[in-house]
């Protein structure tokens, strides 16, 4: 229907004139602000006692009114009924059909609710990550995770299915088992988290197996922030040969951002979420380009469980470039930067853990792991990043770590205490890893 | 045929398939096996609207 269409999955709305999408977003705010003040009781009360009506939204400022809500807010919802989700379900509990939970990294698990069109949704959703990131029919797409209650890949499962790809699900097996019956079967790609993505290559290795023989072309990574680092990304394509791109989604909002073949910044999938970034200190939302904040969305389209405005607490900024593939939807800038809650000061200065993370990945003599564990030892702070050398470098020890200790301090403005530990003694993560330990709060 | 005309006449299709669906629903009666896979087809046809009847909105 339109120019060099095959490179999108939709044309109609990734290339969409801006002025054309601001305009969709809000009648699709409006559509779902209705549906959930008229079918949850939850969205009904928090609209109401913040004094907003239907009818009340008619501008993409008014949108700005609508109140917030947080993952407790989520959590305090379950104890009412319907059982286990509460009143926050917009839909019979008749005609929910999947049930998936969050990780419960950061507290009590929230149950989430799926109709089957919801659950179409999500892998629509995914079939927009997957065909930017140049899949298509002739893929054969291993997925190693553990289909389980967390909602990990399953979409990208269905949305490969989708696109025509050849599925081969990896569920049970360990890991050795994985990497052998990715060769066997010549897979062309598989999808995981970056944590879990190295350590494949690291056992692969083991086993006698060099990754890039395998014959591996793409990699999508999710989970955790790895993949928008630079220093992450390039150890993962060099360990494999292939080329990675990241996603992010939740369990609670969707599968909202993806990469695509350029793999500059992520696209914001702007048909389908609406991402507002908002100023941590002042509470304004935030437009301008490479200014960070914490991230505001709705999900459009999500109807058992609507997700509007939800506080995500994941600290993104809008990117000052344009992506060159020729989509309209804006991009972030270095994916999730950090959390909200994670996002410390640490002796006075901000830290965000991923800057620790791009240092440390950049260092090809140490290991993929690592640990960062912070104290106070009376009024001070002490942070010990620890480490592992690999196998062979160990005879340099002493200048990687004045080389790591000095890039430390440039790029995160701090001084560390350095432990190394024997390689492989570290803890070793097969879905999201806890690498930074603020132990003050404890 | 423009873009905006071939949009019109996906989204008037889409409708077509809406109502046959409630047409066979009616049809099918109590059979269960005609609801719950039409509660999968309307499904699919969801996000035929989602990508196509969507964009009508804004043109």
């Amino acid at each position: 229907m339109t120019k060099n269409s095959s490179i999108y999955w939709n044309p109609l709305l990734e290339t969409m004139d801006r002025e054309k999408l601001r305009n969709l977003q809000l009648k699709k705010f409006k559509r779902i602000f209705e549906w959930a003040y008229n079918n949850s009781p939850f969205y009904k009360k928090l609209y109401r006692d913040a004094g907003i009506e239907l009818g009340d939204i008619k501008t993409y400022e008014d949108i700005k009114r609508v109140p917030k809500i947080d993952k407790g807010m989520l959590r305090n919802t379950q104890s009412k009924e319907p059982f286990p989700y509460g009143d926050m379900l917009a839909v019979p509990l008749t005609e929910v059909t999947e049930f998936r939970q969050t990780s419960g990294t950061t507290g009590t698990p929230v149950y989430q609710a799926d109709t089957w069109q919801d659950w179409e949704w999500w892998s629509e959703c995914w079939a927009y990550i997957l065909y930017a990131q140049g899949y298509r029919d002739t893929d054969r797409l291993f997925l190693p995770f553990g289909y389980n209650i967390f909602v990990a890949f399953w979409a990208c499962h269905y949305a490969a299915e989708k696109l025509g790809c050849e599925v081969v699900p990896g569920g049970v097996l360990d890991t050795e088992a994985r990497i052998l019956k990715m060769q066997e079967l010549k897979c062309t790609a598989f999808a995981a988290t970056p944590t879990y993505v190295l350590g494949m290559a690291d056992t692969a290795m083991k086993i006698g197996i060099d990754p890039k023989s395998i014959g591996i072309k793409k990699i999508t990574c999710a989970g955790e922030p790895g993949a928008s680092i630079p220093a992450t990304r390039k150890r993962i394509e060099d360990a494999w040969g292939a080329k990675v791109y990241d996603h992010i989604g939740a369990t609670e909002i969707g599968a909202w951002s993806y990469m695509c073949t350029v793999q500059k910044g992520l696209h914001v999938n702007e048909a389908f979420f609406l991402v507002e970034i908002e100023d941590t200190e002042t509470g304004e939302i935030i437009e301008e380009p490479m200014k960070s904040g914490k991230m505001i969305i709705t999900a459009f389209d999500r109807y058992a469980k609507p997700c509007i405005r939800f506080d995500s607490k994941d600290v993104i900024r809008w990117a000052d470039y344009d992506c060159e593939c020729g989509r309209t939807f804006r991009c972030i800038d270095g994916g999730v930067i950090g959390r909200a809650d994670d996002i410390t000061k640490v002796k006075g200065v901000l830290l965000a853990p991923t800057a620790i993370e791009e240092v440390v990945r950049d260092f090809e003599e140490l290991s993929d792991e690592y640990e960062v564990i912070v104290t106070k030892k009376g009024d001070i702070d002490d942070i010990m990043l620890k480490i592992e050398i690999k196998p062979g470098c160990e005879s340099r020890k002493e200048d990687i770590l004045k080389r790591l200790k000095d890039q430390l301090r440039v790029k995160t403005n701090l001084g560390y205490k350095i432990e190394v530990h024997p390689y492989g003694s570290l803890p070793r993560y097969a879905l999201k890893a806890k690498r930074f330990k603020d132990l003050r709060k404890h | 045929m423009t873009v905006d005309d071939k949009i019109d006449k996906i989204d008037e299709k889409i409708r077509e398939i809406k109502e046959a669906a409630g047409e066979i629903e009616r049809l099918g009666g109590d059979i269960e096996a005609i609801k719950k896979n039409l509660v999968r087809l309307r499904a699919s046809v969801k996000m035929l609207e989602l990508n196509v009847s969507d964009v009508k909105m804004v043109m």
